[in-house]
This record gives C-alpha cells, sequence and structure tokens, in this order.
C-alpha cells in the first residue's frame, strides 16, 4: 500500500467516524440483523418443536402396539389394541407414519418456502392423496408479507447501505467545492474514488460478514458436514452481493453527474431489481404459465365401493388391483377372509394409481413454469442471490418438491408392507416391528454445481458493471 | 388563484424538462398497463377454471346415483373460492389464500392449494399488481419529482427573487402541490378511467355487490394517499437546506414505511401471538369431540343421553319403535357436537389471526402505506375478512348439506338398515348450488375504522406541517 493510499484512508477514516447518521445507520443494519437471526431461529424452533411433538407420537402409537404382543389381553381394549397391532386387516389404515423435513440447520437464516409448505406428514396405507393436501396453518396476511430473516437483510437492506455510502462519493466533492483541489493533486480521481470505495466496502461488508457469522455460527456448526457448504457459500454469495452493488455505485459515480441524479438511479436501480423485476416476472409467470389446481382437488374426495355388502364388486375390485400387483395373488385363501378390508386396500390403492398421472402431470407444470422464470434471474441480481439462500439451506420448491416425491415412495413402502401380509393372510408378528418401513429422502444431485454457477455469474456480472465504471471514470 | 396556477404552470414546465422523470413517469404507466392487463389475463383465466369446475363438481353431486343420504354427505362436493372481478386491480391475499375446500360429513376440511405454492420462493418479492405500482412505485415517482421542490429554488437563488416579488411561502407550496397533483393525476388517468369503465359496464359481478361504490373510493383513498405523499415531500423540500438531504429524508422515509416497517410489525406479531401447528389443532378438536368440550362427557354418554330423551319424549321403550330412524337424529346430533367443538376451536384460532392482524392495523395509524394497503385489499375483496367470511358461508353450507341428509335418513330410512334405503336424485336437487357474495364495502369497511382514521390523520397532519412551516418560513434562511 503507498502512501497516498494510506493517506487517502486516514481521512476517509476521519470522516466517517464523524459522521454520526452513518454511524447510526451502520448501528441499525446491525441491530435488524440481530433480530433477523434471532426471528428465523424462533421460527425454525417452532417447527423444530412440532417435528418432534409428532415424533414422540409416533414413537407411542408403535410402543403400544409392540407391548400388546406381551401383555395379557385381559381387557376389551386390550384386546383391541392388539388387533390393530397384528392384524392387517385393520393395521393397513391404522398405522400412521410420520415423514418429516427436518430443517437444515441455516434454515433459519432464509426461511424461503418453508412457512408455505408442510414439512411433516402422517401416512397410512390410505390413498395416498387423501393424505396430501392439507395445508399447514397460518396466517395468510403473514404469508403475503414474508420473513424478516437474515436474507432479506442482505438483500433489501445492505444495497440501501452501500447506495447511501456511495451515491456522492464524487459529486459530494464538487458541490462542497472541494473538487478543484482534489484535481490538482498529483492522483488521479479515478484512484481516489477507488480507494474511498474500497474503504466503505471493506466496512459495509465487513459488517455484512459479521452479521453472517454471528447467524452461522449461532444456528448451527459450521464445521459440521451437511453445514460447511452451506457456510462457505452463504459467506461468498455475501461478498458477490456486495461487489455486484459497489460495482454498480461505481458505474453510476463514474458519469460524475451531481448527487441527487446519482441517488434517484440508485434507488432506481435498487426498485428494478428487487420490485419491478420480479414482480413482474411473477406476474408473468402466473398469466403464461395458468395452474389450475382444482383438477386434484377432487383427488380428496372419500370415496368407497358402492355396496360394502355386495361381495361380487368386493372381488372384483380386488382382482382389478391384483393385476397390477401381481405379486399380492396367488394365497389360496386370498377371497376367504377380510374381504372388506382387502377390497377397501383395492380401492383406495387403484384410486392412487388412476391419479397419479394428473398429479405427476401437475408437478411437471409447476417444475416447467420455473424453470422459465429461472432463466430470468440474472436479470436481477437481488433475485438470483434469494433463490440461491433458499437453495443453500433446503428451503426451496425444488426440495419441497423431492420431499413429496419421497413421500409418494414412502407411501409405497408402507403400502407393500401391510399389503403382502394382507393379501397372503399373514399376521403381523412381533419381530415385523424391527423392520416397519421407515422414510428416507435421497440428497439432491448435483445442487452444487448450480449454486456455484449462480454465484459466479453475480461476480461475472459485478465485473462487468465495474470495468464499464472503470473505463467511463479514466 | 390566477398566481396559483402560473405557479403550477411554471412547475409543470421544469419538471417536463428533466428527462429522468418524464422517463421514469413512462416507466410507471407502462408498469401500470403491464400490471392491470395481467391482472386481467389471469383474472379471466381462474374465473373460467373456477366457473367450469365448480359447474362439473355440482353436475357429479346431482348424477351421483341412489345412494345412501349418509354415503352421500361424505361424497360431499367441492367450493372453489371465487375470483373478485377488483381482484385484478389487486390480489392481496389471493395467492396465500387456499383456492379449494372439500365439503363432507364430520370433518371439516381446510383450504387446500395456496397459489403461492407452485412457485419459487421469488414469489414472496411479490406480484406486479396496480396497487403495487401506486402503493410503492408511485410514491417514489413522487419523490423524485418533488425533493427539489423549495431547495432547487433556494438552490439557484430564485427562491429570493420569487419572495422579492411578493408571493407568499404558501401560494408557492401550493401552486407546486396544485402542479405535482396535476401531473400525477394524468399519468393515472388511464387506470382511473379503466376501473370505471369496468364496474360501470355491463360486467356482471355476482360476487361482489356493490362494485360501482367500491371503485370510488378506491380512486378515493389512493388519490388522498398520493396526495399525502406529495404533500410531504414538498413539505420536506420546504424545511431541507440542499436537494440531497431532501431527497436523502424522502427515500429513508419511504424505506422505513413501505419495506421495513410492515415487515417487522408483522413479524413481531408473529413472536407475540404464535399459532398452533396443524397437527396441535387437530388433535386439540379430536380430543374434545371425543370427551366433550369440559372433557367430561364421552360420546357414549352423550349417546345415552339422547336416547333416553327421544324415548322419553315419544314414550317408547326402545329405538326401533321409534317413527324414524334414530341413527339418523343420532348421527345429526353428533355432527352438532362436533360443529361445536369445531366452532370453538376455529374462533379461538381466528382470535389470534385477529390479534396478528390487528397489530398491523394499530401500526397503520403511524404509516400510511399500511393503511392504504388494507383498505385496497378490503375494497378488491382480497382481505383477510372477505376471505374468513367466505369461509363462514362455505362451512354454513356444508352443515345445511349434512343437516338436509341425515334429516333425510332419519326421515326415510329404519333403524339398522343402512344400506336398505337409497335417496335419489330429487334429494341432491334440494340443495342449492353455492353461491356466494362479499360483504358489502360498508360493512368492511367498518372493521377498518383504525386504517380511516390513520388517513384523515395523516392528512390532518399534513396540513397542519405546511401551514406551520409556511408561516415561519423565511426566505433568507435558504
Amino acid at each position: 500500500m503507498d502512501r497516498t493510499t494510506k493517506t487517502l484512508i486516514h481521512y476517509e477514516w476521519k470522516s466517517f467516524i464523524r459522521n454520526r447518521f452513518q454511524l447510526l445507520m451502520l448501528a441499525a443494519a446491525f441491530a435488524f440483523g440481530i433480530y433477523a437471526i434471532y426471528y428465523g431461529q424462533s421460527e425454525i424452533n417452532m417447527q423444530r418443536q412440532t417435528i418432534e411433538a409428532v415424533t414422540a407420537l409416533e414413537k407411542k402409537e408403535f410402543f403400544e402396539y409392540k407391548t400388546s404382543f406381551q401383555e395379557e389381553l385381559s381387557t376389551l381394549e386390550a384386546e383391541q389394541t392388539h388387533d390393530i397391532a397384528s392384524r392387517p386387516a385393520y393395521a393397513w389404515f391404522r398405522h400412521g407414519y410420520h415423514a418429516i423435513l427436518p430443517p437444515h440447520d441455516y434454515a433459519s437464516l432464509a426461511i424461503g418456502q418453508r412457512d408455505l409448505f408442510r414439512y411433516y406428514y402422517r401416512l397410512t396405507g390410505m390413498s395416498l392423496h387423501y393424505q396430501l393436501f392439507e395445508n399447514e396453518l397460518a396466517n395468510p396476511v403473514n404469508l403475503m408479507t414474508g420473513n424478516f430473516d437474515l436474507s432479506f437483510i442482505l438483500i433489501y437492506l445492505f444495497p440501501l447501505l452501500i447506495i447511501a455510502f456511495c451515491y456522492s462519493l464524487f459529486s459530494a466533492e464538487r458541490e462542497n467545492g472541494t473538487l478543484a483541489l482534489l484535481q490538482i493533486q498529483s492522483v488521479t480521481i479515478r484512484k481516489i474514488i477507488l480507494v474511498r470505495l474500497a474503504f466503505y466496502f471493506t466496512v459495509v461488508t465487513g459488517l455484512a460478514l459479521l452479521i453472517s457469522s454471528i447467524g452461522l455460527l449461532t444456528s448451527g456448526n459450521p464445521l459440521a458436514e451437511q453445514n460447511r457448504l452451506p457456510a462457505v457459500a452463504w459467506i461468498t454469495g455475501v461478498l458477490a452481493y456486495c461487489i455486484f452493488w459497489f460495482a454498480l455505485m461505481f458505474l453510476i459515480v463514474s458519469f460524475r453527474k451531481n448527487s441527487s441524479f446519482n441517488a434517484i438511479v440508485a434507488a432506481g436501480c435498487w426498485l428494478v431489481f428487487l420490485i419491478v423485476v420480479p414482480a413482474l416476472l411473477n406476474v408473468l409467470v402466473t398469466t403464461k404459465f395458468p395452474l389450475s389446481s382444482t383438477t386434484l382437488a377432487g383427488l380428496m374426495r372419500r370415496t368407497s365401493l358402492e355396496n360394502e355388502n355386495d361381495e361380487e364388486e368386493a372381488r372384483e375390485v380386488i382382482m382389478e388391483f391384483l393385476e397390477h400387483k401381481p405379486k399380492l395373488a396367488g394365497s389360496d385363501s386370498l377371497l376367504n377372509n377380510d374381504l372388506l378390508s382387502k377390497a377397501y386396500a383395492a380401492f383406495t390403492s387403484l384410486k392412487d394409481l388412476n391419479s397419479k398421472e394428473e398429479v405427476d402431470s401437475y408437478t411437471a407444470q409447476v417444475i416447467r413454469r420455473n424453470e422459465w422464470s429461472s432463466r430470468f434471474y440474472w436479470l436481477s441480481p437481488a433475485v438470483n442471490m434469494q433463490n440461491l439462500h433458499a437453495q443453500m439451506v433446503k428451503t426451496d420448491l425444488r426440495t419441497f418438491l423431492r420431499f413429496h416425491e419421497a413421500l409418494a415412495n414412502f407411501h409405497g413402502d408402507i403400502t407393500d408392507f401391510y399389503f403382502s401380509r394382507l393379501f397372503w393372510n399373514k399376521p403381523i408378528l412381533r419381530e415385523d416391528y424391527s423392520h416397519l418401513p421407515v422414510f428416507e429422502m435421497p440428497e439432491a444431485q448435483d445442487r452444487w454445481g448450480a449454486i456455484w454457477t449462480a454465484i459466479g455469474k453475480i461476480m461475472l456480472m459485478a465485473v462487468f458493471v465495474y470495468l464499464t465504471g472503470y473505463i467511463k471514470m479514466k | 388563484m390566477r398566481q396559483l396556477l402560473f405557479i403550477a404552470r411554471k412547475e409543470i414546465k421544469v419538471a417536463l424538462r428533466e428527462k429522468l422523470v418524464v422517463s421514469l413517469g413512462i416507466v410507471t404507466l407502462l408498469l401500470l398497463g403491464v400490471a392491470l392487463y395481467a391482472g386481467y389475463v389471469s383474472y379471466q383465466q381462474q374465473k373460467e377454471i373456477i366457473t367450469e369446475t365448480q359447474a362439473e363438481k355440482r353436475k357429479e353431486w346431482l348424477n351421483q346415483g341412489d345412494k345412501h343420504p349418509h354415503i352421500a354427505a361424505h361424497y360431499g362436493t367441492f367450493i372453489f373460492k371465487p375470483k373478485t372481478v377488483l381482484s385484478l386491480f389487486d390480489f392481496g391475499l389471493d395467492a396465500y389464500t387456499g383456492t379449494s375446500v372439500y365439503l363432507e360429513a364430520h370433518y371439516q376440511h381446510g383450504f387446500m392449494f395456496r397459489p403461492a405454492q407452485d412457485h419459487t420462493s421469488m414469489i414472496r418479492f411479490g406480484e406486479l399488481s396496480a396497487a403495487l405500482v401506486l402503493q410503492v412505485l408511485a410514491p417514489l415517482l413522487i419523490i423524485f419529482l418533488a425533493f427539489g421542490a423549495f431547495t432547487r429554488e433556494r438552490e439557484s437563488g430564485t427562491l429570493k427573487l420569487l419572495m422579492s416579488q411578493g408571493i407568499s411561502f404558501r401560494l408557492l407550496t401550493w401552486g407546486k402541490i396544485v402542479a405535482y397533483s396535476i401531473m400525477l393525476a394524468i399519468v393515472l388517468l388511464p387506470i382511473v378511467v379503466g376501473i370505471f369503465i369496468l364496474s360501470f359496464s355491463g360486467i356482471r359481478q355476482e360476487v361482489i355487490p356493490d362494485i360501482a361504490f367500491r371503485a370510488v373510493l378506491l380512486v378515493l383513498i389512493y388519490g388522498v394517499y398520493l396526495f399525502l405523499f406529495i404533500s410531504f415531500s414538498v413539505w420536506i423540500s420546504l424545511r431541507s437546506a440542499t436537494g440531497r438531504n431532501a431527497l436523502l429524508t424522502l427515500l429513508t422515509g419511504w424505506m422505513f414505511f413501505a419495506v421495513l416497517m410492515p415487515k417487522t410489525v408483522t413479524n413481531f406479531s408473529e413472536s407475540l401471538y404464535s399459532l398452533p401447528s396443524m397437527r396441535e389443532f387437530k388433535a386439540r378438536i379430536q380430543e374434545d369431540k371425543v370427551n366433550g368440550l369440559d372433557g367430561k362427557t364421552p360420546r357414549s354418554v352423550r349417546r345415552a343421553r339422547l336416547e333416553k330423551e327421544y324415548l322419553e319424549k315419544y314414550q317408547v321403550d326402545s329405538v326401533e319403535q321409534l317413527p324414524f330412524n334414530f341413527e339418523g337424529v343420532s348421527m345429526q346430533a353428533g355432527e352438532e357436537h362436533g360443529n361445536k367443538v369445531y366452532d370453538h376451536h376455529l374462533h379461538k384460532l381466528r382470535e389470534i389471526f385477529h390479534q396478528q392482524n390487528r397489530l398491523r392495523s394499530i401500526a397503520s395509524l403511524f404509516n400510511p402505506f399500511l393503511a392504504v394497503q388494507h383498505l385496497s385489499m378490503a375494497l378488491s375483496g382480497t382481505d383477510m375478512y372477505t376471505f374468513i367470511h367466505f369461509e363462514k358461508a362455505v362451512e354454513h353450507y356444508r352443515r345445511e348439506l349434512v343437516r338436509k341428509m341425515n334429516g333425510d335418513m332419519a326421515e326415510n330410512s329404519r333403524y339398522g338398515e343402512f344400506y336398505g334405503y337409497k335417496a335419489q336424485r330429487d334429494l341432491w336437487q334440494e340443495i342449492d348450488d353455492f353461491a356466494y357474495q362479499t360483504p358489502t364495502a360498508a360493512e368492511l369497511l367498518q372493521l377498518y375504522h383504525l386504517e380511516i382514521l390513520s388517513l384523515l390523520m395523516w392528512t390532518a397532519l399534513v396540513f397542519v406541517l405546511l401551514n406551520y412551516s409556511n408561516r415561519k418560513m423565511k426566505p433568507l434562511h435558504g
């Protein structure tokens, strides 16, 4: 660092600490950041508590089933419990398994769509789609307003901070009459501006990194395996985003217009990136790819056999179902006992089979419309960044779509477990309880490739903007 | 008066020379056009789908064939949330309230499918609606237009000249306010005309009863809101030493009111009054359904009580001797008990919603943006109260449907014969198709008195401030 740079930094520091208003802004940003971290954590903790509660319920339910094998069945109730525990004809629609999407440690920093989607389901062998569409309770007003999480602070507030610090880097000199003094110095104006820009970059980005580190450290262990990459990506993202905004301010300043003009243009850019582009994209997606959930709604209907006393109908339904599942056929006493339960199992499974196409095509439409809109994310680094945050901490739409896919597979495991016993007329044994179906959600493949590319795009844009400013400033 | 118009004319001329401001005005206008067009397209699309599907579900209900009434009550039907025509102007909560609900006996299902669930997290930035343009973007345009109202005169030294010609601050201030108001009115004229054509032309809106009245109110409320911004911007300009200061103050204020405060207040309300999870909510209902709201009267006790009551009333020894099917009566009693329990818990839940939203209403006293946002949603029929009103109408319909089914079962079937009796199409036809109308604007606005008070207070405040500063201001200051 040469001497002039040092002198410049020295004086910038002096004027910086004398400006109460600027210090106040930084303090406010810090306070908001801390509150945002607190808020995010309290939201996610509430979800964790709910998850704990449902897991405890499930444990209790299955504990009762298991113990019913050892107890002497003295009361009617105990006998009923044992029936539910051991007879597949009851068990298949009574045993409830929870499929849970636990929050990532850093979900509290970017709540994303996690307040909008359900993250736990209780599944029985009954029709999957009957169990899928219920929403979590939420106040629509609060959903609309959105979450005050760290992601919001970084994406919305920090650009404003950057604008406030930089919009008059050049123009203020002219307006205060000090420009002429600077021009007669041996350093170029460009260098002066760049050093001052670097100074504020250090201050503001430093603050962003400080808040982020607090968030990352208090929300989970950044060294834990599942947190390491997200933590690094988060920090890199913050850097890239700040670099972009500083580069943009440099470009705006390089036009050497007056302060008000700069402020208007900068505020205009903020408006375009944070409100106009996303709002426009959203409304375009809605109208260009209209989606109607009305067809799915129909799948909720609780239907059953026309007449439960009609054995002929029951047999027909069972045989139709077995065409799809030949493995379940073949028992000698297939149609002799538990006919109604089998028929009902067959009926609800057939219903799922028939509606699968509809549900899949709906999901495909959702993916298609969002793929279309994601092609335009580069138009706004803010949109890009917000989406990245959600992806890093797994609160994005994709994660929930994968969760739904995993749910369907899990439901398949559950029905396989019970139906193989129901249709082969085998009881559920005590031993079976040690290998009950377990919910698993496979990791997304190559999540990180897309994330790094997107961060790279923001960086690239920043470099481009910076270079334009550099040439312009001369 | 002539002087006032003269000042206004000069102000408009100057503003039109500012390329930046003119282009921002054009952009705003374009965005407004896009927003309205997209709103209209999406309204048409949704309306078509909903009308079609609703008719289809009606047909399914009517043609469900002969079956036992209670099975029909389980077969149930579906209701889809209609889009109000004014929702093309303000989408409000439409993306976040569910869109369809399944009605069946015994269970109250929640609304399913929030449209926002079909979007990536980008949806949380908001959708471009005319309301968004007017609430968020138009104020910014005003700020850009008016921040220099006085500071420019001051910085270029013309303020002293004006004063020396005997023009008062009052005249100057109002001249400028009038000028900006006229410019804004011109920019917004197309939308006002559009809304009026829409409301008064033949478009029959079954959902909103008083659409024209609402349109007038919308124009009035946005008029007041934008006037507030104009006056405040001029006032800040009057009080600021330099244009830079005025601009910064105004931008900070805008940021605080339109972005920061609504989110902070809302999230705060969420921490203050927390919601139960769906699982908890349902578990509590289930428990009370089984054990009674007092926790001491289980189903068996309730049933025995009902049986005794009917046996005594009809002077018979067993339920089989009753002249109607006791199962139907018992089922309806169970249904009513379930409803009572559900109502109790739903009321508590809505109370929490209400408390959360009330905090926003109180906050709106300090923030005209919130006030206008609430009023605009209310008038467009996309607010929380309209949604709850709709939910209640749906639940009422469900209860009537189930009651009719159970009543028919009690009347026409015999005890113990569940599959023996089958009702026919004429029973299904007795259930009218679901039709919904929002509450009137007058009814709704009573729920929003804080917001109305807010706008009145802010208007009064701005008049007081302008008046005060106009008197106290000394031209030599500048």
